[in-house]
């Protein structure tokens, strides 16, 4: 539509309101252009304590050094032997039984529980050092090699859970079972939305290529007891980008906006007559989603985007549905003011060929992950954008199955390794360290990181205290980082 | 900031601060603070207890802390305003701070004396005596009283009755979900008897759709869904247990005897199979299949989920805290949730795919299905009967004849042959056919064949083997095998060679047919990738169908026909060799098998045997009259047994005959268990009486025990919760000590004890609440309620709410005509928009494609829509129906842009709007401004007003006049859904309506309960 048509259209609205009948009222005009429909701030339990408006953009605990978060998830755990845990004790340990000792009465999960040998298997693949900082990255992220110094490497991550579906729960919600809000709810109800017309979580989902990937679910992006406004809305690369945004009677804008008109009239007309504000609430919705009718073609169609975009992010950025493509949509959504921008990359879960496997995932991820960093980079964006890189475990050094060429690694909670970038992380850094086994981290109460502590330190970064930001619900107080002492990971905030 | 003034005014209202000098009450106003600010440290659990000081126990706390009735003496005040950061209490660090208002209730609570009680939920209601109020005429039951008393306490009136209009359709959506119909509304409206109000609402709760509605709330506290949820979350079939609910409900079960069943339905004595039924309740949890999970700890997890719904559902308590710890605020020790586990803890059941134990029992909506098959049966069997008898045929004469019709195929050479893809198509010596050269991917084969014979009632197709073939089989494709799309025939008159007519083809039986390519995909209508295949590729054998026609086809001149084979299965997959053979008689064909049958020695034969045998006899050989009883005889006979083999084993309760042990779990964790335990309930509640038995039946009869405090409080309190909006304690999950102080406390306990003392009668209890003024009330938001109480705590209106996602799509459906009104039955799959299951997991065996249904399946009640766990129906999920992943007892209400793309657009509505333009055309009059006040009436239940009509009228005419200029824009307009367009209508004109009935259905008065 003609952008000078629709601008007279919303003027006129606006007359019409403003003088209409009895007039809508200010505070009514004020939230037609309220931008928290998808972050309308509830009531939050007083302890959050004075001074302190969730919902409110601006209003955090303590100074944000983030503004938005990327996190890109990678469901089915990545092996971090095989990415960034830089291993030379396993050129000779390679091949050799993993001693009693280390194991320690470890859980196995009921995959390799009945394996009667486990022997240790180096990296597939050479790792060689990058950048100023001369982090050591896996020859199969060679795109990572150019982020070398934008991120800190994380080897000292571990989580409670073994299997899959606890384990990813636990990633995302802070708890193993189902019932929790995601970490994104959280700070769609903590801090609101930035954006007048698109919502503040956004979730997309690669498209999987993986037989045996994980699946997912809608819980890891859910509000559980939070007000379901807090949820996250998918961005999807085929069929409706948002669920329901195109009319599938093919009307015209003009038409649409006809209708909308009616059926604010008719709103406002009864909202007159019954006094109920919630009906202001509704238009202010409708209104809202005819500015997403506009708004999320306009940042899906990545055609305004100069060559040197897709010369960065690689041809697959032309691909809907691939990683490059939805981390430049990850970009543009945060050009856009989008609070926390989720993105699911499925299939690492190599119980078997391994060494096949994992670098077609890796190939699948390595530029867009680093061209999204690179791409903030240079627009300036990267010192408030927070960029997440992980999945829900970690993987056994020892090989499940196959022979010294063709294996596959099992699922590890003990130690793994993921990356933070911008948003206040030091850049070009690691932060801890397994042993020369890689199967246990080393000092684990000192440089241990748990989900826990993880979510706490985005939490921080955002300005937002873990233990304050809570949910009164069946007469708890909950929160994100559990019940139990956990910290931010301060060492690693600039 | 809106938001916050509201909050404060509300908090004045309802919150602790007794106005001028009425002395404190412990529960209300005390109790509130020492949980929140103090229990963590110095409350029930003993392992973050601080010094060694306990503030919820009376005795303990004026041990030391609190010295009755001297504010100065007691540590407690000092402590609490102390400006000393080491002295103060609580501790700056706890992140817990006290107000100044709070310091001074406590300092004076203590002044006056520092009277505890016991946390109000845990003491038995007492019926208290409706209080005097200042307006006796506003009064219509006890209801009002109390809340009147409340209002007059606050200096507030009470709201004028609603009128009739917004009456019945608040009524109609409360008790059934569904919108009044206008016949519905002009009955009421114009009936001037006392008691037309009463006769509505009798009329709803003897209705059907009650139950249905009612069922919907139950669904979500016992966690219902249609799939097992965790990872993979492929489908169950629990569907029998929700009829059982609607069923339950629609009966009016007395609430205790609705618990009964459901908690322990199968120890009940005799329990019958509905009884067991019952038990789904509990099996309902998500169930996990993901390979590498501890059998174990997942089996722990089920039991402790039962818990937390049990004590969720029927007392209101958050029990799930007790799993790892003793419960912070509440009187329940983790010991005390290890022996209520016990009760939950000795099913047979694993942890890793623990589906079992299950019973197959027909739903209660079946059986009724059943009976009335049973009677249409046995007049069917008795017609046949007579029919029978009338011809004076006897079965035994009829399998005579057989033999006589045993064989009249004619093996028949065609006459001409074609091959679509080039094939050279020759015959052989044994009058067979042979394909051969050009062998592209998908093939048809067309031949004449010509006979003297008049009456040809069948076709037989030999595929036979070839070795030219790659295997020495009877198919071209690489493999060997042949996949036969689609079998067509056409027939000619000898004398009139060129005018062909469809043949009709009735049933095709084949010797052999490959698992899923049966042979009669050859004869669906559908010349696709499916069709008569017979692992040819492994089974090197000549193969025989056959093609029986519905009529005898023919001429006395001679007979032509046209035989069709269309191969689409791609690959090549085409016969390589065939013969052909008419049948030419009054009798069919004997097919294979019923030639099996009569070899069969008659003694030996199955009942289906002889049945199939006697059908087939009929059908060759019967009179007219008794072929007829027989079709009739059979199609019920069939439907019966779709009936009988379509319901599914529903997983229900079993105790082990050995009690499983329960410890005590360390922090909760399945692999650490301490201390065995006994079954019991926690010690803060009335005990257990001895000749209870400690399982669960004796739990429920404990939960239902008339002086029981918790049971019939949550309850009444659920039920007000679903008709106000809001409970009278707003914390519906929690009574505890961290649970909303009741907004009429009183009001609270008469309702539980009027619920009790009538036998659990629930539709009493919601014709109660629903004939009282307070609920009769208009939900008007008089300007001076939305300063003071804005969420409608004092009820000084009546609720204004917008409704359940079921609900709205239930309206549509409704007011559109379009709503299927079928009650139980397997869940159905309406519109859905494409790949959302797919794009979350895709993989092969461990997902699924969601397989939209069609035609009356689309327009079921939204309580029946197939509900997947980690992809909730989408369209409902935008309007806040939970995962379903864990019990819920209070859902949010939330208003987003995604709302309206649901109202907008979802398929559904647009389709909704169409039938609804429909109706409005045929029923609503004739005269444009009598139609539109129709449809606006049937969506929002009153008429428009005048300037909504202008609205309405103008978008009517514009609309008119674009879809009358543009036929096109209409046609996509009405082309949204999948029932026909009503074609006698003028298009533009159905448009228009359509695009008006859009517009009413996006108000947000549609979605409004008024």
């Amino acid at each position: 539509m003609n952008p000078i048509n629709e601008s007279n259209l919303l003027t006129n609205r606006r007359y019409f309101f403003a003088r209409g009948a009895s007039g809508i009222g200010i505070a009514a005009l004020a939230s037609l252009l309220n931008p928290k429909l998808f972050a309308a701030a509830p009531s939050l339990a007083e302890a959050n304590g004075p001074g302190y408006a969730p919902g409110q953009p601006g209003a955090t605990h303590f100074p944000a050094k983030a503004k938005r978060v990327i996190y890109l998830c990678q469901s089915g755990a990545p092996s971090q032997i095989d990415t960034f845990d830089y291993k030379p004790s396993l050129e000779k340990l390679n091949g050799t039984e993993l001693p009693d000792s280390i194991r320690g009465g470890q859980r196995l999960t009921g995959m390799t529980s009945r394996q009667s040998s486990f022997p240790a298997a180096k990296s597939f693949l050479p790792f060689r050092q990058h950048g100023d900082s001369g982090q050591w990255i896996s020859d199969m992220l060679p795109w990572h090699g150019k982020i070398a110094d934008q991120i800190c490497i994380i080897r000292s991550m571990y989580t409670e859970a073994i299997n899959h579906d606890p384990a990813i729960t636990f990633f995302q919600t802070g708890h193993q079972q189902p019932g929790r809000p995601s970490l994104g709810a959280w700070l769609s109800y903590g801090l609101g939305s930035e954006s007048e017309s698109l919502p503040a979580f956004v979730v997309m989902l690669d498209k999987n290529t993986d037989p045996q990937a994980q699946p997912l679910y809608a819980r890891l992006w859910g509000s559980a007891f939070l007000p379901s406004n807090h949820q996250g809305v998918k961005l999807r690369s085929s069929g409706d980008p948002v669920l329901y945004l195109n009319d599938p009677t093919g009307a015209e804008p003009k038409d649409r906006r006809q209708l909308l008109d009616g059926i604010a009239r008719l709103n406002q007309l009864r909202r007159e007559a019954v006094g109920d504000p919630e009906i202001a609430t509704r238009i202010a919705a409708y209104e809202m989603a005819y500015r997403m009718q506009t708004s999320v073609p306009d940042l899906t169609d990545v055609s305004d985007e100069p060559q040197h975009t897709f010369d960065l992010y690689g041809p697959d950025a032309k691909i809907p549905g691939t990683h490059a493509a939805n981390c430049l949509l990850a970009r543009r959504l945060a050009q856009r003011g989008v609070r926390f921008i989720q993105i699911y990359h499925r299939g690492w879960d190599h119980h078997s060929g391994l060494p096949t496997r994992h670098p077609k995932l890796a190939k699948e991820v390595d530029q867009g992950s680093a061209a999204l960093v690179m791409d903030l980079k240079q627009r300036g964006m990267l010192d408030d954008t927070l960029v997440v890189w992980g999945g829900e475990f970690g993987r056994t050094v020892y090989r499940q199955g196959g022979n010294a060429t063709n294996y596959g690694r099992d699922h590890h909670p003990r130690c793994f390794s993921i990356w933070l970038a911008g948003g206040g992380i030091k850049g070009g850094i690691n932060y801890g360290q397994t042993d020369d086994w890689c199967y246990n981290i080393v000092d684990r109460d000192r440089y241990g990181v748990h989900i826990h502590d993880l979510n706490a330190t985005i939490l921080h970064l955002l300005g937002l205290d873990h233990r304050r930001l809570s949910y009164r619900f069946q007469g708890l107080d909950y929160r994100l980082t559990g019940v139990e002492d956990h910290q931010p990971v301060h060492d690693i905030i600039a | 900031m809106v938001f916050g003034i509201r909050f404060t005014l509300i908090l004045l209202i309802l919150g602790s601060v007794s106005p001028g000098d009425e002395p404190l009450r412990f529960n209300r106003d005390v109790r509130p603070i020492l949980s929140e600010k103090c229990y963590a440290c110095h409350g029930p659990d003993e392992k973050t207890r601080a010094a060694d000081l306990r503030l919820d126990i009376e005795q303990e706390a004026k041990a030391s802390a609190i010295v009755e009735g001297s504010a100065a003496e007691s540590e407690l005040v000092d402590r609490i305003s102390s400006t000393d950061p080491e002295l103060r209490m609580p501790p700056p660090d706890s992140g817990k701070q006290l107000t100044a208002s709070e310091i001074e209730i406590l300092r004076r609570w203590i002044a006056e004396g520092a009277a505890y009680k016991g946390h109000w939920s845990f003491l038995p209601p007492q019926r208290p005596d409706p209080p005097e109020v200042t307006d006796e005429n506003w009064i219509r039951n006890s209801i009002d009283r109390f809340v009147l008393a409340r209002l007059d306490a606050e200096q507030l009136k009470p709201s004028p009755e609603a009128d009739r209009y917004a009456l019945i359709r608040r009524l109609s959506l409360d008790l059934t979900g569904l919108p009044p119909t206008i016949d519905e509304i002009n009955d009421f409206v114009s009936d001037k008897s006392d008691d037309a109000y009463e006769k509505v609402v009798d009329r709803l709760l003897r209705s059907n759709r009650y139950g249905e509605h009612m069922a919907r709330y139950w669904m979500d506290a016992a966690r219902y869904a249609d799939t097992n949820g965790y990872q993979y979350d492929l489908e169950r079939e629990q569907w029998v247990w929700r009829d059982w609910v609607i069923h339950a409900l629609n009966t009016n079960m007395p609430f205790d005897q609705f618990t009964l069943e459901q908690l322990a339905g199968d120890l009940l004595p005799n329990a019958s199979d509905s009884q067991r039924l019952a038990t789904g309740f509990h099996r309902n949890h998500p169930i996990t299949i993901e390979g590498g999970v501890i059998d174990e700890e997942y089996r722990t997890e089920y039991v402790v989920d039962r818990v937390v719904t049990t004590s969720t559902v029927w007392m209101g308590l958050t029990m799930t805290c007790g799993r790892c710890h003793d419960h912070k605020y509440d009187p329940i020790s983790q010991r005390e949730f290890y022996r209520f586990f016990a009760f939950f803890n000795n099913i047979s059941e694993r942890g890793l795919n623990g589906f079992n134990p299950k019973a197959k029992i027909p739903s209660p909506y079946l059986k009724q299905q059943l009976r009335l098959l049973d009677v249409e049966l046995a007049e069917a069997k008795a017609a046949f009967a007579s029919a029978i008898q009338d011809s004076g045929l006897s079965l035994e004469q009829l399998e005579q004849q057989l033999s006589d019709g045993a064989d009249h195929w004619q093996t028949l050479v065609p006459s001409k042959m074609k091959s679509a893809g080039g094939a050279t198509l020759e015959v052989q010596p044994d009058q067979s056919v042979l394909a051969s050269g050009p062998n592209p991917a998908t093939e048809t084969y067309e031949l004449l064949l010509s006979t003297d014979a008049g009456r040809v009632n069948a076709l037989r197709l030999e595929a036979l083997t070839d070795p030219s073939t790659v295997n020495g089989g009877t198919g071209r494709g690489s493999n060997g095998n042949f996949v036969l799309s689609e079998f067509e025939v056409q027939f000619a008159a000898s004398e009139d060679p060129d005018n062909f007519r469809d043949v009709e083809i009735a049933n095709a039986e084949a010797d052999y047919s490959q698992e899923k390519y049966h042979v009669t995909l050859a004869i669906d209508g559908k010349a696709d990738r499916t069709g008569w295949a017979v692992d040819g590729n492994t089974k090197i054998e000549n193969r025989s169908a056959m093609f029986v026609f519905r009529e005898p086809v023919g001429h006395a001149s001679g007979t032509i026909l046209r035989v069709r084979m269309i191969f689409k299965y791609g690959g090549s997959h085409h016969i390589a060799r065939f013969r052909m053979a008419v049948h030419e008689s009054s009798t069919p064909p004997v097919s294979v098998s019923i030639a099996a049958i009569v070899q069969k020695p008659r003694g030996k034969r199955s009942p289906a045997e002889k049945s199939r045998l006697r059908d087939w006899l009929l059908q060759g050989f019967g009179t007219d009259d008794v072929k007829k009883a027989a079709s009739r005889l059979q199609e019920i006979e069939r439907e019966r047994a779709g009936v009988v083999d379509g319901f599914p084993a529903t997983m229900v309760m079993a105790e082990l005959p050995n009690p499983r042990k329960t410890h005590v779990l360390l922090r909760g964790e399945y692999d650490k268990p301490r201390e065995e335990v006994q079954p019991g309930t926690p010690a803060a509640l009335p005990p257990m009486p001895d000749e209870l038995p400690p399982n669960r039946l004796g739990l429920a009869r404990w939960l239902v025990m008339p002086d029981h405090p918790l049971t019939a409080r949550v309850t009444v309190n659920r039920f007000w919760q679903q008709l106000f909006g809001s409970g009278i304690v707003k914390t519906t999950e929690d009574f505890g000590a961290q649970g909303d102080w009741p907004s009429h406390p009183e009001l609270l306990d008469w309702l539980a004890v009027e619920f009790v003392q009538s036998q659990w009668n629930v539709k009493a209890l919601i014709k109660t609440i629903v004939m009282s003024a307070t609920y009769r009330q208009s939900s008007r938001l008089r300007p001076e309620l939305v300063a003071v109480d804005p969420d409608n705590r004092l009820l000084a209106r009546g609720p204004r709410l917008r409704l359940d996602a079921e609900v709205i799509r239930d309206s549509a459906l409704h007011v559109s005509g379009l709503l299927n009104s079928e009650v139980g039955g397997p869940s159905v799959f309406p519109y859905h928009p494409t790949g959302l299951w797919q794009e979350i997991n895709n993989r092969p065996g461990y997902s699924r494609t969601y397989k939209q249904d069609s035609g009356e399946k689309l327009y079921r009640r939204s309580l029946y829509t197939f509900w997947k766990r980690t992809v909730p129906p989408p369209s409902m999920a935008a309007f806040d129906a939970p995962e379903r992943e864990f019990c819920l007892v209070r859902r949010s209400r939330t208003n987003t842009p995604l709302q309206a793309f649901v109202m907008l657009h979802d398929p559904q509505f647009v389709e909704a709007a169409r039938h609804l333009a429909g109706r409005i055309l045929s029923a609503g009059g004739a005269a444009t401004q009598q139609r539109i006040v129709y449809g606006f009436q049937s969506c929002v239940g009153r008429k428009p007003t005048q300037q909504e009509l202008e609205v309405l009228s103008a978008e009517l005419t514009r609309r008119l006049q674009q879809y009358r200029n543009d036929g096109q824009a209409a046609a996509k307009l009405l082309s949204v859904g999948e029932s026909p367009v009503d074609e006698s209508i003028e298009q533009a004109e159905l448009a228009a309506w359509t695009s008006l009935g859009r517009m009413i259905m996006n108000l947000s008065e549609f979605v409004t309960k008024p």
